[in-house]
């Protein structure tokens, strides 16, 4: 199992990233909308500083998964796909970077200007963007969060979407390569 | 005849008035400021509370016969964040629908052997008395001067965010207290 890429299939690398990114952005999903419906207790405070500090994992994964993608090569697409599809699911594949990138971003940017403490789960102290609390900007930039977050479920049912088709329909590799690599045992590199 | 009137006047002035009234002052809310920090989350931030009213007899040379009296809206709280801020007046914390004010007033000022005034008081918050010691600094300056007050205090000593909310790692329980006042000689 070769950490990098290859023609074939994605190296354990990027799909450790991939998998772990998704399931940290399911949990940031469910937290996210059910923190908010809670009455005021330590355990709601509990569970902001948890959504807080998972948002700021996944922004620092992204940021070290974008920085090994460049030093990689994709595997091929299928050779029966038409060039429509490539492009579509090359640009769905750059929105959810962005958004991945941008949501944890804009979430760090509402605590900030809320004046909201921010501590990495207990333990580091993250500072603030914007060096203080902004009452007009703090509910736009919560708009801002809650928008983006909207666009990637919309984005992520495209793309979870294709991934099913390409292996229940089309029946090819686009999305074995991404849960178990490539089917042929390479020597690595 | 004349002489011994002015000497007579000042006397009685300096033996009878003086005693009886330690220069009172007028606070310019403009210029003043009555704050805290405290922490949230183990961060530390700081409030305040805007509006305050400080009665202040002080003079200098005899601070035995100074007096604080001071009344502060509690609901006038700023953190610099809204819903802390909302959160804080409800009831588990300041519950300002039942204790919307609370007052501060010494009981009796000395010095400390490193030469800082102290004033001792009771501050009535949430309903409840307890003593608070003050740290004194006046500096006069012709007609006005400025007071630099601090205290330290606990939430908990209070009632204020008792019960799940008592955790000090969610809010810290000790409070450093502020206040900053511009004074004006009362003519």
């Amino acid at each position: 199992m070769p950490l990098r890429s290859t023609e074939q299939g994605w190296g354990a690398l990027v799909r450790a990233f991939h998998w772990l990114i998704a399931a940290l952005i399911v949990a940031q999903g469910v937290i996210g909308l059910s923190m908010v419906q809670m009455g005021l207790t330590p355990a709601k405070v509990r569970v902001f500083a948890l959504h807080k500090s998972i948002g700021i994992t996944i922004l620092a994964l992204v940021l070290l998964r974008i920085a090994w993608r460049l030093t990689e090569k994709r595997p091929a697409d299928p050779p029966a796909m038409p060039r429509w599809q490539v492009l579509a699911a090359r640009a769905v594949h750059f929105a959810l970077y962005v958004l991945i990138l941008a949501i944890p971003l804009s979430g760090w940017w509402f605590n900030s200007v809320s004046n909201a403490p921010l501590v990495w789960f207990g333990w580091i102290g993250v500072p603030s963007l914007t060096g203080g609390y902004d009452p007009i900007w703090k509910p736009r930039a919560l708009l801002v969060h809650q928008t983006l977050f909207w666009l990637l479920v919309t984005l992520l049912v495209a793309h979870v979407g294709a991934a099913l088709w390409h292996h229940f329909r089309q029946r090819d590799e686009v999305l074995r390569r991404m849960v178990v690599g490539s089917r042929e045992k390479t020597g690595g590199g | 005849m004349r002489v011994a009137f002015g000497w007579l006047s000042t006397v009685m002035l300096l033996g009878l008035a003086a005693p009886a009234f330690a220069q009172t002052w007028q606070v310019d809310p403009a210029h003043s400021a009555l704050t805290f920090t405290n922490s949230y989350q183990n961060v530390e931030y700081s409030g305040q509370f805007r509006r305050f009213d400080a009665k202040i007899d002080y003079d200098p040379n005899d601070p035995a016969r100074a007096k604080f009296d001071v009344t502060i809206d509690i609901t006038s709280l700023d953190t610099q964040n809204s819903e802390r801020d909302h959160s804080a007046l409800g009831a588990d914390f300041f519950d300002t629908a039942k204790f919307p004010k609370a007052h501060f007033v010494t009981t009796s000022f000395r010095k400390a052997a490193d030469g800082k005034v102290i004033a001792d008081g009771v501050l009535t918050l949430r309903g409840v008395s307890k003593p608070v010691v003050l740290t004194v600094a006046f500096k006069p300056n012709g007609n006005s001067a400025t007071l630099d007050v601090t205290a330290q205090l606990k939430r908990l000593d209070f009632g204020v965010g008792a019960g799940e909310w008592a955790d000090p790692s969610m809010i810290g329980n000790a409070v450093t207290v502020r206040g900053h006042l511009q004074l004006r000689a009362e003519p």
